[in-house]
């Protein structure tokens, strides 16, 4: 039994258990081997390895991005905010883990987002280890949420199949009202930073604070990962009224429209712009000027064309002759511009015309010199001058724009028919010292501080005491021979009729966190008395002549309805007898209690004949008419039947745009008839008013002892014509068409320093 | 007599090798418990559960340890009637792989049974043992015939090309053909033949590795060929095959003498790609340093020895080569694994036993044990 199971049974020989010894030996070598190789690396490499290791970490990683505050309207309209827009990235090496994953995934790319599939194919060919690609930039959350549902684990349609895609989050400004506010507002540029207006200005406030995701290695030198979440930024809330911004640009846009290509290829004018302010907070109820941008695309170089085109430092390119008010963009000059050519005219069509550009403010001016006198008691505001149409001051004669001579000119008629003789006899009596010295109070040559970006430096732009001769004094006291800017002029003027108190002007009044919280009211801020009450009052009574009275040279300002008050402005700019014009009208409403001012400068319209201060009181009666009503203030003037029928109008066109929107939903056929009527209901209004204005003078000026009245009036213009010089004079000021009142004064003191740009002289 | 008898029974039933049980929980716990901190960190960023590996490796390492339970109660002799059902089994295993196979990572080596993962080269590596352990002790002395070693040698070079073929995967059929050389060196008295074939395999590798460093740059070589030349430069081929390789070496390196501590390494963090697989003792020694390292490495080579042990005391020649294939299979792939993670060798993709991911190895690697432990089980019994 014990032989048959040996024989059977093969047993484990000797040799062979040495040989299984043998064996292990080696693998045991082979372990010691190993081993030694395991320790020699970590003796000599292992620093450098170490060093690599923690080189390979990448401790910066990834910033998350915050969301900028919003800019908001008084009444908390959305004029701008950020919208989270996301990348689609593709990983190519996670897509192409597997087979199965590449055609459901282009499949479902290509569905979703419009992409082309040989195109994402050739990439993934050419990258197949690439694993960041941006196939598709910021798009809004409702164009990939569909996607996203595609490759969130545990919604209904998810595929496991796609692979490789995932969205990166960021934000884009958006502005819903686009061009509405431009100059305010400003814009951004792609990095988040704040260019022009409130964007530049509030930059700090509306940034918020980058989150982080980032990696760091503690003292055991292992990596920790930590995120601090970003901070949105802040929301501001602006003083400015969607309302009346809107209806104040509507009108721009009117008069652009009716004067654009009209004496010269290019826009209405130069620039157009207009303020509206609340006279007792210093609040910026709306601004604006023409040509405007669309914010969401303020690199369209069609908003360029029509514009003056300017050099590298922002002058203006002169035209051939004096005559020429600038070299007009068109779309020829926009091809062949240089990027820095391009990128100049775009800076002087995004800079604010009405904090940024300076000008000689004309007759504008004479409420303050009036209020000097007043104030300093140099004049009781009784006297009475006489004007003969010219008067010599330091051997120059310097005439009155009615170069026929007003006559006996009392101080309150020397603002209403805007005589500047009268007020170079205020300003001879005021003097240099106190004229300059209030001329600071009044805020001319200072800054307004006003919380916009790019507000022009005006300092140096008006005359110290000691440098100023008397014919510059004389010149001054008609608004002529220093520069302001609109800003700076129209809150001076807020101060004259408010009772004296120099506001800061503000638009911004409040700043809220992004959950809602407020975290600054902005308060209203009296920086100075200006004048006493008294004063104002008197300036109020002088200035409601300008419209009001028989001889008033704003009463084309008269909104339908209300009485305001204010003043015209007619501005010669330089080189004199260049036969440009800045002209403007500053007024306030309603006329006995004054609550909100407006301020309208059109800088050298585009017509033959320039100094017409008809240019800007047709824009402030256009505004007003809407605004005031608007603003519920109850009407107190009778309305004559064309007045009736004018408002009548008005309103129909209101309903008629209604009826467009209506209309759009029902077929376009009918919109575009509709449009039709709507844009003659439109020009017609146009007529009415203008055909309204011109008729009110004959009626109204009856009283007036004007020598020009007597000429024979040109049928087609309705000038009244010289027969002595052949030259036409505008009937409402006696003004001589393409007579100068101002000598041609060489080196004309910081007018000339300043702003060679525009430079005027007195006017109506 | 009948005292003889109960005697040998108590002492039969006595014997169960405590020391290799506890060594192997003790690696697949050890095992279970790297994989988790070297795949956390993908399986979170790939599936959204850092326990993904984790939890795919527990299943099959307790079905493995419930096959190695059963089969160190199944009689190892039986293996002996069943060897040619089990190699033919396996070959259809591997054929199936033709039609069926699932492709991953760009091939073909994974079948799907009853929503399992199932590695037929796995399979295949037991029934090279099972099968050429019964030839050999069949075989007895013809073994050094002519006839007898093409008996034992031509099914086991057609099991090793079929799955380099099929499946595409080299180190398998090296490894199967390494144990079945293994098993046949113990099995042989003679030395020279095994001295003659290692140093002219050796001189063959080390002429095609000069001859595929000296035309590098030629585009029409394999992958093969530039895994070598990442090999032999991996700082050179840092962005291509030197790049696993690499980051495993600065692992290495950047883990000292005690480690960065359990579940501190950094370059499991995307670095080492697919960590949890081949790389694994990398991260193990980055985490636990040369220290940990060497722990593993001892490990291996308790359980190697108390293999020796149970085959130089195993009741007959077939359980005596069972256990020799068993401790070749292990051995040499641990010693390949370590020998790939600190570039001694060329990248080939050999896992480490019990640690490494991967389903049906471990299955297949305890039911390997469990077979041992029916070897030792029956140590002492003369019938």
């Amino acid at each position: 039994m014990k032989q048959s199971r040996s024989g059977k049974k093969q047993k484990f020989t000797i040799g062979m258990k040495k040989k299984l010894v043998v064996l292990f030996t080696l693998v045991l070598l082979a372990f010691v081997g190993l081993g030694v190789r395991l320790i020699l690396i970590t003796k000599n490499n292992g620093e450098e390895y170490e060093k690599q290791v923690l080189s390979q970490q990448q401790y910066d990683s990834t910033s998350l991005p915050f969301r900028r505050g919003e800019i908001l309207d008084a009444n908390n309209t959305i004029l701008a905010y950020s919208e989270k827009v996301y990348n689609v990235v593709l990983d190519a090496k996670l897509l192409l883990r597997d087979d199965k994953y590449l055609e459901p995934t282009i499949k479902a790319l290509v569905t979703h987002f419009d992409l082309d599939a040989g195109e994402i194919r050739s990439y993934l060919k050419d990258h197949p280890s690439s694993q960041y690609y941006v196939l598709a930039k910021k798009l809004p959350y409702d164009q990939i949420s569909a996607f996203q549902e595609l490759i969130t684990p545990g919604s209904d349609s998810y595929d496991a199949n796609i692979q490789g895609i995932w969205f990166e989050s960021g934000y884009v400004r958006k502005y819903p009202n686009g061009s509405m506010a431009c100059d305010v507002i400003g814009f951004t540029s792609s990095d988040n930073t704040g260019m022009y207006g409130l964007e530049e200005y509030y930059n700090d406030t509306l940034s918020g604070t980058m989150g982080r995701e980032y990696g760091y290695l503690n003292e055991d030198s292992s990596l920790e990962r930590t995120t601090i979440p970003a901070t949105d930024g802040d929301n501001i809330v602006t003083t400015i009224d969607g309302n009346l911004q809107s209806i104040v640009e509507k009108h721009l846009k009117e008069f652009n429209d009716t004067y654009k290509n009209n004496a010269r290829t290019g826009n209405g004018a130069n620039n157009v712009g207009c303020i509206m302010m609340d006279i007792h907070t210093g609040d910026v109820l709306a601004m604006a000027s023409y040509p405007n941008f669309d914010l969401n695309n303020p690199r369209d170089p069609q908003a360029l064309i029509g514009m003056p085109a300017v050099d590298e430092k922002g002058n203006k390119v002169k035209g051939e002759s004096i005559y020429d008010s600038g070299v007009y963009i068109t779309e020829e000059m926009i091809e062949n511009f240089s990027d820095e050519e391009l990128y100049q005219n775009y800076n002087a069509l995004w800079k604010n015309f009405c904090i940024a550009d300076t000008y000689e403010p004309g007759s504008v001016a004479k409420p303050f010199t009036v209020a000097t006198g007043l104030e300093s008691g140099s004049i009781t505001g009784n006297e009475v001058y006489n004007c003969t149409g010219v008067l010599e001051v330091g051997g120059w004669p310097i005439h009155c724009h009615n170069t026929y001579g007003d006559g006996y000119v009392s101080v309150e008629r020397g603002i209403e028919i805007s005589c500047n003789v009268a007020m170079m006899y205020i300003a001879q009596s005021i003097g240099n010292g106190t004229f300059t010295k209030f001329q600071k109070d009044f805020g001319f040559g200072l800054k307004t501080n006003i919380d916009l970006a790019g507000e022009a430096r005006t300092e140096g732009l008006t005359y110290n005491a000691a440098d100023m001769t008397s014919s510059d004094l004389a010149t001054n006291s008609f608004g002529q021979g220093f520069n302001v800017d609109m800003i700076e002029m129209i809150t001076g003027f807020c101060s004259l009729i408010n009772g004296g108190y120099y506001y800061e002007p503000h638009v911004v009044k409040k700043i809220v966190s992004s959950s809602g919280a407020t975290i600054k009211n902005i308060e209203p801020r009296v920086l100075r008395q200006t004048v006493s009450a008294s004063t104002s009052e008197k300036i109020i009574q002088y200035c409601n002549q300008v419209v009001a009275g028989a001889e008033g040279t704003g009463k084309t300002a008269r909104p339908a309805g209300y009485m305001i008050g204010g003043k015209t402005g007619t501005a010669q700019t330089l080189p004199r007898k260049n036969q440009q014009y800045v002209v403007s009208f500053m007024g306030y409403a309603p006329a006995d209690n004054p609550q909100i001012a407006i301020y309208v400068v059109v800088d050298r319209p585009n017509t033959d004949y320039q100094p017409d201060a008809k240019y800007a009181t047709r824009i402030v009666r256009a505004v007003l008419t809407e605004a005031l009503p608007y603003l519920n203030y109850p009407m107190t003037e009778p309305l004559s039947d064309k007045e009736q029928q004018e408002l009548m109008e008005l309103r129909d066109q209101m309903v008629t745009t209604a009826n467009i929107e209506e209309a759009a939903v029902e077929g376009q056929e009918g919109q575009e008839g509709q449009e039709g009527e709507a844009a003659e209901g439109e020009e017609g209004t146009e007529e009415n008013q203008e055909a309204a204005a011109e008729e009110e003078q004959p009626a109204m000026d009856g009283p007036r002892s004007s020598i020009w009245e007597t000429f024979e009036r040109d049928p087609s213009t309705g000038y009244y014509i010289d027969p002595n010089t052949g030259a036409m004079i505008i009937p409402e000021t006696g003004t001589v068409i393409g007579g100068d009142d101002l000598p041609d004064f060489d080196g004309d003191g910081p007018g000339s320093e300043g702003n060679a740009d525009n430079t005027a002289e007195g006017n109506p | 007599m009948e005292r003889f008898k109960t005697l040998r029974k108590e002492k039969a039933e006595s014997y169960i090798d405590y020391s290799m049980i506890f060594i192997i929980l003790f690696l697949l716990a050890f095992g279970l418990v790297m994989l988790y901190s070297t795949s956390s960190y993908e399986a979170n960023l790939d599936f959204g559960d850092s326990a993904y590996y984790f939890r795919h490796q527990l299943i099959p390492t307790l079905i493995g340890l419930g096959g190695m339970v059963l089969l160190s109660y199944f009689p190892y002799r039986f293996f002996k009637n069943l060897a040619l059902v089990i190699y033919v089994g396996a070959l259809a295993f591997l054929f199936a792989l033709i039609p069926f196979g699932k492709v991953i990572n760009g091939a073909k080596r994974w079948l799907n049974i009853a929503g399992f993962s199932v590695q037929p080269a796995e399979i295949c590596k037991i029934a090279a043992i099972i099968f050429s352990a019964t030839i050999i002790a069949k075989l007895q002395k013809n073994l050094m015939t002519a006839k007898g070693l093409a008996v034992t040698l031509v099914p086991t070079f057609f099991m090793a090309i079929l799955v380099y073929k099929i499946t595409d995967n080299l180190s398998s059929g090296v490894i199967i053909l390494g144990i079945v050389g293994l098993m046949l060196f113990i099995s042989t008295p003679n030395y020279k033949p095994y001295i003659i074939i290692a140093v002219s395999g050796l001189g063959a590798c080390a002429a095609i590795v000069w001859f595929i460093s000296s035309s590098a740059g030629n585009p029409e070589m394999g992958f093969r060929s530039e895994r070598i030349l990442a090999w032999l430069d991996p700082n050179a081929h840092a962005s291509g095959k030197g790049f696993q390789t690499l980051q495993a070496l600065y692992a290495i390196g950047s883990g000292g003498i005690f480690g960065k501590g359990l579940g501190e390494s950094m370059q499991k963090m995307g670095f080492i790609p697919e960590a949890q697989n081949d790389m694994i003792f990398s991260i193990i020694c980055e985490e636990l340093g040369l220290f940990g390292a060497i722990a593993v490495m001892l490990m291996f080579l308790i359980l190697i020895w108390r293999l020796m042990i149970i085959a130089n005391n195993a009741p007959d020649m077939f359980g005596a080569l069972l256990v020799i294939g068993v401790m070749a299979h292990i051995s040499i792939q641990v010693i390949l694994n370590i020998a790939v993670v600190t570039n001694t060798l060329p990248n080939t993709g050999i896992t480490l036993p019990f640690i490494s991911y991967g389903g049906s190895a471990v299955i297949m690697q305890l039911a390997e044990i469990g077979i041992a432990l029916n070897v030792a089980r029956n140590i002492g019994r003369a019938d």
